[in-house]
């Protein structure tokens, strides 16, 4: 596909008393190594997981997902 | 390692194991033709003892981590069971295609019933072993 989608959630727990990966994932309702797999970018999450982490944390989607297409490539 | 990877790792070992002992069985039979009295005992009590060692290996994982094992699959572990299952899926098709084949060299019920079973068996191999690559890639 040629984007990247880089994320703040490692940053986000920490700022909030280091929440662990553990907490987050009973509060999003997935396990602890879908977390630690969207923290890393091994794995996209659906978009309404994606908001229920924004969610959590009480900030925008855009500040806990940041979306960056690649150079070169073609639009529709 | 999470109990999803734990569970396929214990299912993928049984069916290599059970699926070794039916290989064997097979190639005694059809390459060494030793008589087999009554493959369809020795069939059924093999797949008795699949089931019930994985129930065992499964109750004993569960209980080292019981409040992982009762948390239903999350979107991530479901896509990766669909990844697995389609890389199986054509595992079991080339098996039922070749399976289909033999009919064409005259094998037996029993024969052909084997090879049917061994696509499924290959199948359900490649499908926990995808699950295990796919849960180390994301670990």
């Amino acid at each position: 596909m040629g984007t990247t989608i880089h994320n703040t959630i490692r940053r986000l727990r920490f700022d909030r008393q280091e929440m662990t990966q553990q907490e987050l994932a009973d509060r999003i309702g997935v396990t602890r190594q879908t977390v630690n797999a969207i923290e890393l970018g091994k794995y996209s999450p659906s978009l309404e997981v994606a908001f229920r982490i924004a969610d959590v944390f009480g900030v925008a989607l855009e500040q806990v997902f940041q979306y960056e297409a690649k150079r070169g490539v073609k639009r529709g | 390692m999470s109990f999803r990877e734990k569970s396929a790792w214990v299912s993928f070992s049984c069916l290599l194991v059970f699926g070794g002992f039916w290989l064997r069985n097979v190639i005694r039979i059809e390459v060494y033709n030793v008589p087999d009295r009554n493959p369809m005992l020795a069939f059924f009590s093999l797949l008795g003892a699949l089931i019930l060692t994985e129930i065992v290996l499964h109750i004993v994982i569960a209980m080292r981590d019981p409040k992982e094992a009762r948390t239903p699959k999350d979107e991530r572990e479901r896509l990766i069971d669909l990844k697995a299952t389609r890389v199986a899926f054509y595992v079991l098709m080339a098996g039922g295609w070749l399976s289909i084949g033999t009919l064409h060299l005259n094998f037996d019920r029993l024969r052909i019933a084997d090879s049917v079973l061994g696509a499924i068996i290959a199948a359900e191999l490649v499908k926990f072993a995808a699950q295990i690559a796919l849960y180390r890639r994301d670990a």
